[in-house]
C-alpha cells in the first residue's frame, strides 16, 4: 500500500476538466442513484441485448441479494476504517460484527426488546469490543497484532459452542424480529432501508476521515514515530479508530440480522471466510479510501450470488472444471477472480478507476504530458509484462 | 481436535505417548511456519494448503495408483515442496516487501486450493494408509502409522536442526533471519535463501500432511486447524526460532491432550488460541524470540 490516500486529493485539483465538481463524485453520484432507483425497475429485464447472454430480472430476490451486499459493503467499510487509514490490520472484523448481531438479537429473542431499542445496545457492547481488542493492539505491531485479531473471534466461537444453549453453537440463533416488521414481502423496502444505512455509514466515515482525525490516522499508518515526534498521541488515536470502527460494525451486524436475509449464525458474521472476505472486499476497492471498500464490498457480496443463479456452465474444454454448473464452484471462482485483480491492480479497483480515468481524460484534451500523479500512467496490461520483462532480466538490484 | 486424541480416562502411559506423538507433528507444521517468518518477515497463511496438498498427493499416488504408503510419502514431500517453491517465485516474490498484501494473498490461495480439492475429491474425508498394525508399548496401544509418523517427524525436526546449524546454507539462513542487511552485506543473496526456505516449509507440511492424514483421514479443510495452532505454537515459541517451535508444539500438544483427557473436550480448541494471547500480552516476542525488527 505506497500510494497514499492523501496524495489522491491533492492532485486532483490540478487535474479536473471542468472547474466545476470532479468527474469521480459525479460518477459516484450516479451511481448512488443508480442503486436508489433500481426498485422501480421492478420485474425489467436488464441485459446486453443478446437474448439469453448476462440477462437478470430486478425482481425481489434480486433486491434482497443486493442488501446483503449492501451490508456487506458496511462491513467493509467499517474495516477499512481502523486498518486501510491507520494500518492496524484486523483479521478478525467479524468479532465485532458478531457482538453488536447476536446482543440485538438475544435480548430481541430473550426479553422481547423491540429491535429499535436492541439494536444501539448492540452498538454500545460492540463498541466496548472495540476498546477490548483496541487497547493490547497499542502493545503489539504488524504481524502479532494481526494474530491476535485473527485469534479473537475463533476464541468468541469457541465460547459460543461451549455454551450453545444460550448461544446456539455454531449453528446459531433463530431470526429474531424484522427491523419495523418489514419482512420478505417489503423486499423494496428492506432494501431502501439497507440503502439508507450504507449512505449515512459512508458519509459518516467519509467525514471523520477526510477531517484532521482521519489525516492522523494516515499518519499513523506510515510512521507512527513521526506522529509521537509533533506531539499527537498515536494510542488515543488508534483507539479511537478501534471503537468508531467497532461500534459501526456492530451497528451493521445488528440491522443485518434483524433483516429477512441474514440471521445471528456464525458462518454469516464471524466465520474465518467472513473475515476474510471482508478485508478482500476492502483491499479489492481499494484500502484507505472507505469508497473503494465500499464498492468492494458489494462487489464481493453480489458476485459469488449472480454467479450462483447465473445457471452458467463452465464450458468442457476446460480442465477438470469442463462441464459442471458454476453455481457449485462459485467460490472457487470467486477466489479465482480476486487472486487476478489482487495480482493486476494492487492498489485496489477505486484507484485503478480514477487513474485512468484520469489518463483518458488528459489524453483526450490532448496535455498527455501533464499527468496529474507525476508520470505518465501506463495500463495495466503494459504495466503487467513489463514487470514479466524485468523479472526475466534478474533483479539482482533489490 | 485431531483423532490421535484417547478416549476419556485413560491411564497416565496412554496420555503421554499420545501427547509425545501429537506434539512432534504439530512441531513439524510449526516449522515451516516460523521459518518463513523469521526469514522472510511474513506471515505464510497458505501454510495449511500445504498440509492438505501434502495428504491429498500421497492419496493420488499410494490409493489411487496404487504405489504404497511410502512412496506416497516421498511424493507429497518433494511435490509439496516444489509446489510452495513455484507458488514462491510466481506470486509472492513481487510482493515480499508488503506483509499485508502477503497475507491477504496467501489467505485467498489457501481458500482457493481448499476449494479445487474439494471440487475434485468430495468433502467426504479420504482413507490414508501409511501402515497397518498396532504395538503395545508401555500398556498403551499404539498403532504402526502413529509410530512411523513420529519417528519421521522427529527424524525430520532433527535434520532440520542440524541443517540449519551445520550446513553453510543453513547458516546463511539463520543470517538472513537475523539481519537481511548484514546477511547481505557478506554475499548471502535474501531471495535464493528465501526460495530455500519456502521449498523446505511446503516439504516439511506436506510430510505432516500425509501423516495427519493417515491418522484422522484426507479432508479439504484439514490444514486449517494445524495453522491455528501454528500460530499459537509459534508465537509462543518465538517467531523464527527452531528451538521455540519444538518446545511451543510439546506445550501446545500437551495441553491440547490434558483439557480433553482431565476437563471438557468440547474446549479443545480454546487452549491453546487463550495461551496465544496471554503470551502475546505478556511476553510478545515469545520464550525464544527476539524482539521484531524493522526491516
Amino acid at each position: 500500500m505506497s500510494e497514499d490516500t492523501a496524495s489522491g486529493r491533492i492532485t486532483e485539483e490540478g487535474g479536473r476538466s471542468l472547474p466545476s465538481v470532479p468527474g469521480r463524485y459525479v460518477v459516484g453520484i450516479v451511481g448512488l442513484l443508480l442503486l436508489a432507483l433500481l426498485p422501480l425497475l421492478a420485474n425489467m429485464e436488464l441485459g446486453l441485448g443478446v437474448p439469453g447472454v448476462f440477462v437478470f430480472v430486478v425482481d425481489d430476490l434480486f433486491l434482497l441479494h443486493l442488501t446483503t451486499a449492501l451490508y456487506f459493503g458496511m462491513f467493509a467499510m467499517s474495516w477499512d476504517t481502523v486498518s486501510g487509514y491507520t494500518g492496524q490490520i484486523s483479521f478478525g472484523h467479524g468479532l465485532f460484527f458478531a457482538v453488536g448481531a447476536y446482543t440485538s438479537a438475544l435480548l430481541n429473542l430473550g426479553y422481547g426488546i423491540d429491535p429499535i431499542l436492541s439494536i444501539p445496545a448492540g452498538i454500545v457492547l460492540a463498541a466496548v469490543a472495540g476498546i477490548v481488542i483496541g487497547v493490547p493492539a497499542l502493545r503489539l505491531r504488524g504481524p502479532y497484532l494481526s494474530l491476535v485479531t485473527l485469534v479473537a473471534p475463533l476464541i468468541l466461537l469457541q465460547l459460543f459452542i461451549f455454551r450453545s444453549d444460550v448461544f446456539g453453537g455454531e449453528l446459531g440463533l433463530r431470526n429474531p424480529e424484522n427491523f419495523l416488521g418489514f419482512g420478505v414481502n417489503d423486499a423494496a423496502i428492506v432494501y431502501y432501508i439497507a440503502l439508507g444505512l450504507f449512505v449515512a455509514i459512508m458519509a459518516l466515515l467519509l467525514v471523520v476521515t477526510r477531517s484532521d482525525a482521519g489525516r492522523v490516522f494516515t499518519a499513523i499508518r506510515e510512521d507512527e514515530d513521526a506522529v509521537s515526534s509533533v506531539g499527537i498521541n498515536p494510542a488515543k488515536f488508534k483507539i479511537f479508530a478501534f471503537v468508531l470502527s467497532a461500534a459501526i460494525g456492530g451497528l451493521a451486524g445488528a440491522m443485518y440480522v434483524h433483516t429477512p436475509v441474514g440471521g445471528p449464525t456464525p458462518t454469516e458474521l464471524m466465520s474465518t471466510t467472513v473475515n476474510v472476505e471482508v478485508i478482500i472486499a476492502a483491499v479489492l476497492g481499494g484500502m484507505g479510501t472507505i469508497v473503494g471498500a465500499a464498492i468492494g464490498g458489494i462487489f464481493v457480496g453480489i458476485v459469488p450470488q449472480l454467479l450462483d443463479s447465473s445457471g452458467w456452465i463452465i464450458p468442457g474444454f476446460l480442465p477438470v472444471v469442463g462441464g459442471t454448473p458454476v453455481a457449485d464452484i462459485d467460490f472457487l471462482i470467486f477466489a479465482v477472480i480476486t487472486l487476478f485483480l489482487l495480482y493486476v491492480l494492487p492498489g485496489g479497483i477505486l484507484r485503478a478507476v480514477i487513474r485512468n480515468g484520469r489518463r483518458v481524460r488528459n489524453s483526450r484534451r490532448g496535455d498527455d504530458g501533464v499527468a496529474t500523479d507525476g508520470g505518465q500512467s501506463e495500463r495495466v496490461f503494459t504495466r503487467v509484462l513489463r514487470g514479466w520483462r524485468e523479472k526475466r532480466r534478474g533483479d539482482d538490484d533489490e | 481436535m485431531l483423532g490421535t486424541v484417547a478416549p476419556l480416562q485413560a491411564n497416565l502411559s496412554t496420555v503421554l505417548v499420545q501427547i509425545v506423538i501429537l506434539s512432534s507433528l504439530y512441531a513439524l507444521v510449526a516449522l515451516g511456519f516460523t521459518l518463513i517468518f523469521g526469514v522472510g518477515g511474513v506471515l505464510n497463511l497458505a501454510h495449511g494448503a500445504n498440509i492438505t496438498i501434502g495428504a491429498f498427493v500421497a492419496f493420488v499416488v499410494s490409493s489411487q495408483m496404487g504405489y504404497g504408503g511410502f512412496v506416497g510419502l516421498a511424493a507429497a514431500f518433494v511435490l509439496t515442496g516444489l509446489l510452495s517453491g513455484a507458488y514462491y517465485l510466481g506470486l509472492i516474490k513481487r510482493i515480499q516487501d508488503e506483509p499485508i498484501m502477503v497475507m491477504i494473498i496467501t489467505l485467498v490461495t489457501a481458500v482457493a486450493v481448499e476449494e479445487v480439492i474439494r471440487f475434485v475429491y468430495g468433502s467426504q474425508p479420504k482413507v490414508l494408509t501409511l501402515l497397518s498394525g498396532r504395538v503395545n508399548i508401555g500398556g498403551s496401544t499404539v498403532t504402526f502409522t502413529q509410530l512411523v509418523a513420529f519417528a519421521l517427524s522427529a527424524l525430520l525436526i532433527v535434520g532440520m536442526f542440524a541443517f540449519v546449524n551445520y550446513t553453510r546454507q543453513g547458516k546463511a539462513l539463520l543470517a538472513t533471519s537475523m539481519s537481511h542487511k548484514g546477511a547481505a552485506l557478506v554475499g548471502i543473496e535474501a531471495n535464493r535463501i528465501n526460495l530455500l526456505v519456502w521449498v523446505g516449509a511446503g516439504a516439511l507440511a506436506g510430510a505432516a500432511g500425509v501423516f495427519l492424514g493417515s491418522i484422522q483421514g484426507a479432508s479439504w479443510a484439514m490444514g486449517r486447524a494445524p495453522l491455528v495452532l501454528s500460530f499459537s505454537i509459534v508465537v509462543l515459541g518465538g517467531i523464527g526460532s527452531i528451538r521455540g517451535s519444538v518446545l511451543g508444539a510439546f506445550v501446545v500438544g500437551t495441553l491440547e491432550i490434558l483439557t480433553v483427557q482431565y476437563v471438557d473436550s468440547s474446549l479443545t480448541g480454546l487452549t491453546p488460541l487463550l495461551v496465544l494471547v496471554a503470551v502475546l500480552l505478556l511476553r510478545p516476542e515469545g520464550l525464544f524470540g527476539r524482539e521484531l525488527v524493522e526491516a
